[in-house]
């Protein structure tokens, strides 16, 4: 089958096809900045999917379970030697995601007679300041999305994970217009899942649908329901945190105060 | 060149859980840490003395008391007569509840720390749930049953305390000192090793049993003073011991474990309780303040 150039081209495809087809209904993830750092948020209703990294890093996952097991894995045991070896400050996800994870998935994707990995995953690491907290995607194929280049203009101050590109785009423009880095906790997990319904509605809808950003009340409506069968995940990277690890679960105790009558 | 993990996540998920969360298997198999290989036929080249140049680090102590545990080291490390260094840290925070203090070779001591502090956090993230108390004791004995080897070549040795908090259904401080070879000992009031130690537990043992009341009882500040006096006292006999030093304003390092977590004590905080006290203090020595 490989030797032949355009059955390569074909099989690419077919593989590309199945995976998206496989990742397309994953809970959607968004991750922001707010006043005390990043929050990353999700609702789920039987596993966690957001997860410590290393003292300045969290990833949230959309996929199969044991892909973004190997990939978690991965990334810990990468982020843990280098902080070993040399030290925490060495620990740099632009590294770590440019010259192994990428590597490694863009192998296993494109090596058609094993098995792809099928998953997306979304990398937060915390900057010594906000502005610095770079916000890093690395898609099945390999391919990276990230504000962290130098060169970037302006750096956006969130970043999103969907199931279909339009769910992703649709909580972009979402964010774009409503998301404030310098917001309280409250105020930030409000727009977070706001931006999670508008990524949740965008998986069911038509393609065409799926562009036109829904009515404020149909946005209220579905979070409310949602929200009454499925529990809110949420992580904290803390700026300024007491101890070095600056990783934290929100409790369910601390959290529900935060939704207050929205919940 | 490859990435290393490639190898291990291109051969499909992990189908060996026996090194899972285990960071010190994770260093062996990279490489990346160093362990005497007893293979390699090296008998003893002497007692401890053999290295004559090697830094050492001396005296530490700790005690429970009401809020928890207290840890506490001078800062004088020493190569036989030198004075090596007189801002040493020998008591370590390993991780949010647990305090490593270290009497022996800082070398291999802190070393030690990095990895038990490596190994608890990777534990941790790998596993998404706390290592017990228990194993966190012992993966501090597993790392000094490999240093054993590098101890009988007279090179190394490592007296380590271990303090941590059960959050668990227990919720107690718990303390543990160490022998060279591994052995991890529960203890229930007080514990002190270095070459400073006699004269520790001399005061300890006495304040515990003749005192006004035993260490278990002692309020914080009780805690910190009766801690002050008693490295002094070390220092008063032994060159290797800091104690505290009025003069350069180097006072020792004093973490308490609490449920809550660490907390490092402030050394104006210990200024003040050492001034207060009968040696140099502004009172007249009548005055000194009485214990408990």
């Amino acid at each position: 089958m490989i030797e032949e150039p355009f059955r390569f081209v074909e099989a690419i495809a077919n593989r590309r096809e199945y995976i998206e087809t496989q990742i397309a209904s994953g809970s959607p993830i968004v991750a922001l900045n707010y006043g005390g750092g990043v929050l990353l948020c999700t609702l789920g209703r039987e596993r966690q999917k957001i997860f410590e990294v290393y003292d300045r890093i969290a990833m949230g996952a959309i996929g199969h379970p044991g892909d973004i097991e190997r990939l978690r894995m991965t990334a810990i045991e990468l982020a843990s030697t280098e902080g070993f070896t040399r030290s925490a400050g060495d620990v740099s996800l632009r590294r770590m995601a440019n010259y192994s994870i990428s590597p490694a998935l863009k192998a296993a994707f494109e090596q058609i007679y094993g098995a792809p990995y099928l998953a997306r995953v979304l990398f937060v690491e915390l900057g010594a300041e906000a502005s610095q907290n770079t916000f890093l995607r690395v898609d099945y194929d390999g391919s990276i999305q990230t504000n962290g280049t130098p060169f970037t203009k302006s750096r956006t101050e969130f970043a999103v994970l969907g199931g279909t590109r339009a769910s992703a785009e649709l909580m972009e423009r979402f964010l774009k217009e409503k998301h404030h880095g310098g917001a309280t906790l409250k105020d930030a997990l409000d727009v977070a899942l706001d931006a999670w319904t508008v990524g949740y509605l965008a998986l069911d809808a038509s393609e065409d649908e799926a562009e036109t950003m829904p009515a404020e009340d149909k946005i209220r409506d579905t979070r409310k329901e949602q929200l009454a069968h499925a529990t809110v995940e949420a992580a904290i990277l803390e700026q300024g945190a007491a101890s070095h690890i600056t990783f934290r679960s929100v409790t369910e105790e601390e959290l529900r105060p935060l939704l207050g009558d929205n919940a | 060149m490859k990435p290393p993990f490639l190898d291990r996540a291109a051969s499909g998920p992990a189908t060996d859980t026996r090194d899972a969360g285990d960071f010190s298997a994770l260093l062996q198999t990279r490489g990346l840490h160093q362990t005497y290989d007893p293979s390699a036929g090296r008998g003893p080249i002497g007692g401890a003395s053999a290295v004559p140049g090697q830094t050492q680090a001396t005296t530490i102590l700790a005690f429970k008391f009401a809020d928890g545990v207290l840890v506490a080291g001078d800062r004088r490390a020493t190569a036989g007569n030198t004075v090596v260094y007189d801002r040493a840290d020998k008591v370590l925070e390993i991780d949010r509840h647990s305090v490593m203090a270290i009497a022996g070779v800082p070398a291999t001591a802190w070393e030690m720390a990095r990895v038990l502090e490596h190994s608890f956090q990777y534990y941790r993230r790998t596993q998404l749930q706390e290592m017990s108390v228990g194993g966190k004791v012992r993966a501090l004995s597993k790392l000094l049953r490999d240093n054993f080897g590098f101890v009988m070549q007279g090179v190394g040795v490592v007296v380590p305390l271990f303090a941590t908090y059960d959050n668990g259904p227990a919720n107690e401080a718990k303390l543990y000192f160490y022998d060279v070879m591994g052995a991890n000992f529960e203890v229930a009031e007080y514990a002190a090793t270095g070459s400073g130690s006699p004269a520790v537990r001399g005061v300890l043992y006495y304040e515990n049993t003749w005192g006004a009341k035993p260490l278990h009882e002692y309020t914080l500040e009780e805690s910190l003073r009766i801690t002050l006096r008693a490295l002094d006292t070390a220092a008063e006999a032994d060159t290797a011991t800091g104690g505290v030093d009025r003069h350069g304003r180097i006072f020792p390092v004093i973490k308490i474990i609490h449920a809550k977590g660490i907390t490092t004590i402030e050394d104006d905080t210990m200024r003040g309780l050492f001034n207060a006290g009968r040696l140099n203090g502004p009172q007249p020595l009548s005055a000194g303040v009485p214990m408990g």
